[in-house]
């Protein structure tokens, strides 16, 4: 159903077009409890890529041999699988990491994200297509994390990467690495981010009105067509 | 009092939703009017409470003596989700009126992180039963309690005037940061 | 019924799978992991009891604690576990004190979850500090800033004075429990 779609395209939407955090709006609890500092994110969002990837190849590789009742609880044990075998790597070579990350690496198997490609994406296409996919989602969450993990750790103390940035004279938000900080700071951006879809889409709009202005007729079905 | 410091704590000094940011979604989701956001609480709140119950019989007598602590999450998750289809089955065969109220919410209560993370807090914390069972509940109502006061602010939120960008989740999430900060007050009483 | 046994071979397939895979992987970081527990374990003995060279594990009532030894095998002091609630969560402290149980050596803050840039100051090394040499022989305890303590009292951090308070209780009961169990000849 998608095949005109080229394997470029299917990479680059999951960054913005299709951003999972900032357009589907999955995935909220490890984006707003890890984010703490871009380091965090920062792993998060690489521990989430993995399982999303290896996930949906998997699930693209065996879609057709899956019945369609049990499809779920497949894909909840392979999800699962992968979730145990990053946190089992990250607590035997990361064990400072793993530490405060918390319990938020097993909560990887409900974040909404993953099932979601699964039963979107996966389910639906070839296993390069599905790579592809989980790629750009993965790193669409990857910018995201960074971002507010980056944003929170440098008004909430004064720091980007654990090397301090700001000048001593700066009093640290300190509510920014605070739970409220998390749902302030996503919450603005997501604000954000959606007036500006809001205004390209009318400026692109505007435009097109612009273009058709001399012949008044034609913007009016253009008009109508586009909407 | 162990007991009623698990209680209090679960349910208002370490909410699930405004400290832990567990159950976001459903959170945002189902939080616009007040009589869905108490049916769903109440659902989650049951749920819960089985959930603790079921995950630390597992835990404890089977994936510990059999040291199978690697299968935790697998066998919780499958555990939730096999759990809300058999509450689903058995309240529609009891209670019909329980049905129709709490029904349509109890297949979104399997994504919802905060019943996983619920079992797995109760695993890595080391709870007893009852001290299962009492961190069940007491996350179950801080849940309830999280989603009516946001569906109560969103119903008066219907009649204020939100940019349009920030239409929707974005003024939810705002709206929780600030309930956040009001919560941050009960620290302190455990 | 063709769809029934396709389910089962493919649910019963995933299982087997994803429980080999993961038993193989858990068998190769299972040992990893405790040794990373060990050394965090280690570590921590020897911030609270900077001149041992050698430890020895001893438990006794449930209570984890360690013997330290000095560069000639002389015994330098304890280093022990002890957990309490601080102001929104557990907290862990590793304590080291004399042998004669007299003066605490140093503490380490081991795990807590108190308020990020206000209670999170106990874990930083001028709070920390302030319990080195610390007179032990009784009780210990604090003052708020201004008052002059004893040499068995430190000064709260302001704005943190829960959090101050819990660690102080907390070192004071598992020195309680040290000294009965050092009475009754059991370490």
């Amino acid at each position: 159903m998608k095949k005109q779609v080229s394997l470029t395209k299917e990479f680059v939407k999951g960054i913005w077009e299709i951003n999972p955090t900032f357009k589907q709006l999955l995935g909220f609890c490890p984006t707003l409890a890890v984010t703490v500092s871009a380091m965090n994110g920062i792993a998060m969002a690489l521990a989430t890529t993995f399982v999303l990837i290896f996930s949906s190849l998997i699930i693209s590789l065996i879609r057709k041999l899956i019945p369609g009742q049990v499809r779920i609880a497949t894909y909840i044990v392979i999800i699962a699988t992968f979730v145990t075998i990053v946190d089992l790597v990250m607590k035997a070579k990361f064990p400072e990491l793993s530490k405060s990350l918390g319990p938020f690496i097993p909560l990887i198997v409900v974040n909404c994200v993953i099932l979601g490609r699964a039963e979107a994406f996966a389910s639906k296409n070839n296993p390069l297509r599905s790579f592809l996919d989980a790629l750009g989602n993965g790193l669409g969450i990857l910018l995201v994390l960074t971002v507010l993990g980056g944003i929170r750790e440098i008004l909430g103390s004064r720091m980007i990467f654990g090397a301090p940035i700001l000048p001593d004279s700066f009093e640290p938000w300190i509510i920014m690495i605070l739970p409220a900080g998390a749902f302030l700071t996503l919450g603005l951006l997501l604000g954000f981010s959606n007036t500006l879809t809001e205004r390209k889409k009318r400026l692109e709009r505007e435009s097109l009105l612009n273009k058709y202005r001399p012949a008044k007729a034609v913007t009016e079905v253009k008009e109508g067509g586009a909407a | 009092m162990n007991l009623f410091i698990i209680f209090i704590s679960a349910a208002i000094v370490n909410n699930f939703v405004l400290a832990y940011f567990l159950g976001i979604c459903p959170f945002v989701g189902v939080s616009n009017k007040t009589s869905s956001a108490v049916s769903m609480g109440m659902a989650t709140t049951f749920v819960m409470v089985v959930t603790a119950i079921v995950s630390y019989l597992i835990f404890a007598f089977v994936l510990v003596p059999f040291k199978l602590e690697f299968l935790q999450i697998p066998s919780f998750i499958l555990v939730i989700a096999s759990l809300v289809q058999f509450v689903e089955m058995v309240i529609k065969k009891v209670s019909q009126p329980l049905y129709r109220a709490l029904g349509i919410f109890l297949p979104l209560i399997t994504t919802n992180c905060a019943i996983l993370g619920l079992a797995l807090f109760i695993s890595m914390r080391e709870y007893n039963l009852m001290e299962s069972v009492v961190f069940g509940f007491g996350a179950g109502v801080g849940f309830t309690l999280a989603l009516t006061l946001m569906a109560g602010i969103r119903e008066e939120l219907e009649l204020a005037d939100v940019p349009k960008g920030f239409q929707g989740a974005p003024i939810t999430l705002i709206v929780a940061g600030i309930l956040a900060m009001a919560f941050m007050g009960f620290a302190g009483i455990i | 019924m063709k769809t029934v046994i396709q389910m089962l071979v493919v649910l019963t397939a995933i299982g087997l799978i994803s429980g080999g895979l993961l038993f193989q992987i858990s068998s190769w970081a299972d040992p990893m992991i405790a040794v990373n527990k060990q050394k965090a374990t280690e570590e921590a003995i020897y911030i609270v009891q900077p001149e041992g060279k050698s430890y020895e594990k001893v438990s006794a009532d449930g209570f984890e604690g360690y013997k330290v030894f000095g560069g000639n095998k002389d015994l330098i002091g304890y280093a022990f576990v002890y957990e309490g609630n601080g102001f929104q969560g557990k907290i862990r402290i590793m304590i080291g004190i004399q042998p004669d149980l007299s003066k605490i050596s140093f503490i380490e803050i081991l795990e807590q979850s108190e308020t990020p840039g206000l209670g999170t100051k106990v874990t930083e090394e001028p709070f920390k500090n302030k319990f080195k040499g610390l007179n032990s022989k009784a009780n210990i305890g604090w003052v708020k800033e201004g008052a002059s303590p004893k040499d068995n009292e430190i000064i709260a951090i302001t704005g943190a004075t829960i959090s101050s308070k819990a660690v102080v209780a907390i070192i004071d009961s598992g020195l309680k429990k040290l000294r009965t169990l050092k009475e009754g000849g059991k370490l």
